[in-house]
């Protein structure tokens, strides 16, 4: 087993993967950003120095403290409160996690819808294939946050609000990967008409090969590289859905902020002084969503050799 | 000749002035207040927004001055027959927005149609009726001495009776009240004020153009037109005052009254209000309730002055009791209670140590922060254990949710319509009543009959240091029984370009008489 893993290890290493990740410092620091926000996210209660969705630690005594080093800051909140006395720092951390775990989330429920169909139409084809890009095709039609919109808009009235804002952050990873699951049906459907034609399909066929393992064991793993690249900016693409939909008041509640409600509450007060409520929040969500879109070209440039720049 | 031409004309120029100063009401106001009105019928709420709407397309009888006295509108005169009877003079020659000829029969058919609204009844309770002398006399009778009976006539605002007599095309009653219902009144209007609604989408703009036949001609008011936009986003309406895109907006978030202090364009308007803010505890949706002890710890566990200074950013008065310093019914001895400690214990010893979950609404664009204040509140009752489950909407959605009781805790703010203590308690904590009309926006379901008898008996008593003695134990009854939890009394203001002004035309009610606002 040592061996495997040993020998899996220096195959990585010495792959192009690994070597144009080392050449690239834009990936690096993307990546060692991304990896640092995502554990920051990860052991948030850790970390944290107050639950923010505790409501009974909250005062709003502390409200709008600002963030340390101007005057009138309290060290025990770095970032500073909002206006309801809430530590920022806190907050952030736990929305950072709220943020990540909708934007994984919505994309796996994505993925997986988005393979499924897109596998089915490029494979089958004929009836199969034009009712499943039909619907596609109405579902593209729409903008990705007016479906949002009316599915979230109708899942709070029928579960009412105190219901709503415990299975909020499920919904909303329902809400906005069912959204978007015709971007990725698209992209592998047009890899497998493309794969389908070629030999080792035909080879597996003349074995007697099931519809079924062709499918899935044979022309899937050559669609992968593309389903990882849009997948990539899918997560980003999440986020900012997630980030929108909040600050509309469609998403998290406001007792448990994620990073779009919390830009959202401080609001009213940016242009009254206490603008680290927004801004602070705002810079967290732009580094996040600019990290995963830079790592996504790279993977683009990595994963298709006609845009290999040598 | 020349000389003599120019001296004519000087003269003719004169002559016409005083006509002329009202026949130009040629200027456009854009106005942006956080929200629009819910209805044209001014007799299906009784709200701040309607009455704004009724001073700006019908005139009342009297109205107060900015002083608080009052000054005739389309009553002339009013005397004093006897001791429960009033006789009003009418103006002679005023016209509806419809041309119909204004008399005293309009004034008998709103003053019934007032009688039958479920909003306004209870303001009109005292009264016994109307008596028509002439065309343009007539008297009011209360059933006992009323010591408030002007302080209502400013509520009468006559409606033009043939407009609203007789039936739609399809056989509704023009003259029918439904509230948050359509009837022909919500969406139709004939006053005798200054404007006309010429355009109306509800949520989006409401359009007024100067009537033209509008009596009052000695009016400075030269406005012809005013477009009214909702914004309800604090920060967007204070910014579209300072980038020029509306000329005038209320109300003003204290968080941004500095900004607009220092703002050289800008022109800010403040006044300490008398609008109380406060919660009610619904006891027939929560059985917790109707114990006082866990009334009392919700009193103990709100910190009013903590939501006053850092919410309202001081721009509020922390409130113990509804009665304003001022007000008869004021009374000194009570202070906010906030204690945590002490509100643990008394949920302790009522037996829900564990605390319950309970629902609670809030409009978020009627109040000033109204939707902050409410979090806050929910902040504050986690702290004795109590979840809130808390859903903030807009007005327009809110008071058909506030008439249904939809939640446990709901806020309301309230202005004395009678500029008097007493109705702080027929509205707000009277044994609820749909047939009287008592206890129409009592929330709480808190009900005590000996201190509604109290009121009625202050409501009769003449001599005023006994009624103040009354009322003042009222209050603190009211105290001690935790039957609501006051918050804080609502300060004002409101924010103008510098060529609009618009101190003249404000009042501490908060209805803004535009027909006379001059803009330079």
């Amino acid at each position: 087993m040592t061996t495997a893993t040993v020998s899996r290890w220096d195959r990585f290493r010495e792959s192009f993967f690994w070597h144009s990740f080392k050449r690239d410092k834009v990936a690096i620091v993307s990546f060692a950003v991304l990896l640092m926000m995502v554990m920051a996210a990860i052991f948030a209660p850790l970390l944290a120095p107050a639950d923010p969705y505790d409501l009974a630690q909250i005062n709003i005594m502390n409200s709008e403290l600002p963030p340390v080093g101007m005057s009138g800051a309290d060290p025990a909140f770095p970032l500073g409160t909002d206006a309801q006395g809430r530590d920022l720092l806190s907050t952030i951390l736990y929305g950072t996690r709220v943020s990540l775990m909708i934007g994984f989330g919505a994309v796996v429920l994505q993925a997986f819808l988005g393979i499924l169909f897109g596998l089915l139409a490029g494979y089958l084809g004929g009836k199969v294939d034009a009712i499943l890009m039909r619907i596609a095709d109405v579902q593209l039609s729409f903008s990705t946050l007016m479906v949002a919109i009316i599915v979230g808009a109708v899942f709070k009235a029928s579960f009412g609000n105190l219901m709503f804002g415990e299975i909020a952050i499920y919904m909303l990873i329902f809400i906005i990967g069912v959204a978007e699951w015709p971007q990725i049906a698209r992209t592998v459907r047009a890899s497998v008409l493309a794969e389908k034609k070629k030999e080792y399909v035909d080879a597996a066929k003349v074995m007697g090969f099931g519809t079924r393992r062709i499918m899935f064991r044979h022309i899937l793993p050559n669609t992968l590289s593309p389903i990882f690249v849009i997948a990539t900016v899918q997560i980003a693409n999440a986020i900012i859905s997630e980030a929108a939909l909040s600050f509309l008041g469609l998403g998290m509640p406001e007792t448990q902020p994620s990073l779009g409600s919390l830009i959202k509450s401080g609001f009213d007060y940016i242009q009254s002084g206490s603008w680290w409520i927004t801004l602070i929040p705002g810079l967290v969500l732009v580094v996040l969503v600019l990290v995963i879109n830079l790592l996504g070209d790279w993977l683009r440039d990595v994963m298709n050799p006609r845009l290999y720049k040598g | 000749m020349k000389k003599f031409l120019a001296a004519f004309v000087g003269s003719m120029a004169l002559a016409a002035a005083p006509v002329a100063l009202s026949a130009e009401a040629t200027k456009e106001l854009k106005v942006a207040y956080d929200s629009d009105p819910v209805t044209l019928d001014i007799h299906e709420q009784l709200s701040g927004g309607i009455l704004q709407l009724s001073h700006m397309t019908f005139d009342p009888l009297i109205r107060w001055t900015k002083d608080l006295g009052f000054e005739p509108r389309l009553a002339e005169s009013w005397e004093r027959v006897d001791e429960n009877t009033m006789r009003f003079k009418l103006r002679k020659g005023v016209k509806f927005h419809s041309g119909n000829e204004f008399t005293s029969a309009d004034v008998k058919f709103t003053f019934e149609r007032l009688k039958d609204s479920q909003d306004f009844k209870a303001i009109f309770k005292p009264f016994s009726g109307i008596n028509i002398i002439d065309d343009y006399t007539f008297e009011l009778v209360t059933s006992e001495p009323y010591p408030l009976l002007l302080n209502t006539a400013t509520y009468i605002f006559p409606l033009d009776s043939e407009f609203y007599s007789g039936k739609t095309e399809d056989g509704k009653d023009k003259g029918a009240i439904l509230k948050h219902g359509n009837s022909f009144a919500s969406e139709n209007l004939s006053g005798t004020g200054p404007f006309t609604v010429a355009e109306r989408r509800q949520g989006v703009r409401v359009e007024f153009e100067r009537f033209d036949g509008y009596w009052d001609t000695q009016s400075p008011g030269n406005v012809g037109k005013i477009v009214l936009t909702p914004i309800k986003e604090n920060n967007t309406r204070v910014s579209a005052l300072l980038s020029g895109g509306v000329d005038f907006i209320a109300p003003v978030p204290p968080n941004d009254l500095e900004r607009i202090r220092n703002d050289k364009d800008a022109n800010l308007v403040t006044m300490s209000g008398t609008r109380i803010i406060l919660f009610h505890m619904n006891q027939e949706r929560v059985e917790a309730f109707k114990n006082p002890k866990v009334r009392q710890a919700i009193a103990y566990a709100i910190n009013q002055e903590g939501i006053a200074a850092k919410i309202m950013k001081g721009f509020a008065t922390p409130a113990a009791q509804m009665s304003p310093a001022g007000y008869q019914g004021h009374n000194e001895n009570l202070k906010p209670r906030f204690d945590v400690a002490k509100a643990q214990q008394l949920m302790k010893e009522a037996g829900y140590e564990d605390g319950f979950t309970i629902t609670m609404m809030s409009p978020n664009n009627r109040y000033v922060n109204d939707d902050k204040i409410a979090q806050a509140a929910a902040a504050m009752l986690a702290r004795i254990n109590i979840k809130v489950d808390l859903k903030t909407l807009p007005k327009a959605q809110y008071w058909p949710e506030y008439d249904n009781r939809a939640a446990d805790m709901m806020l309301i703010g309230w202005h004395a319509d009678t500029e008097d203590s007493a109705n702080f308690y027929e509205f707000l904590t009277f044994c609820p009543d749909a047939g009287s009309g008592s206890g129409q926006y009592n929330a709480g379901n808190y009900c005590n009959p000996e201190i509604d008898a109290l009121v009625q008996k202050a409501n009769v008593e003449t001599d005023l240091d006994k009624r103040a003695a009354m009322l003042q134990e009222v209050e603190q009854r009211l105290y001690d029984d935790a039957a609501f939890i006051p918050l804080h009394w609502q300060d004002l203001a409101w924010a103008s370009k510098k060529n609009v002004n618009i101190e003249p035309v404000l009042n501490v009610m908060n209805f803004p008489y535009l027909g006379d606002l001059v803009v330079e």
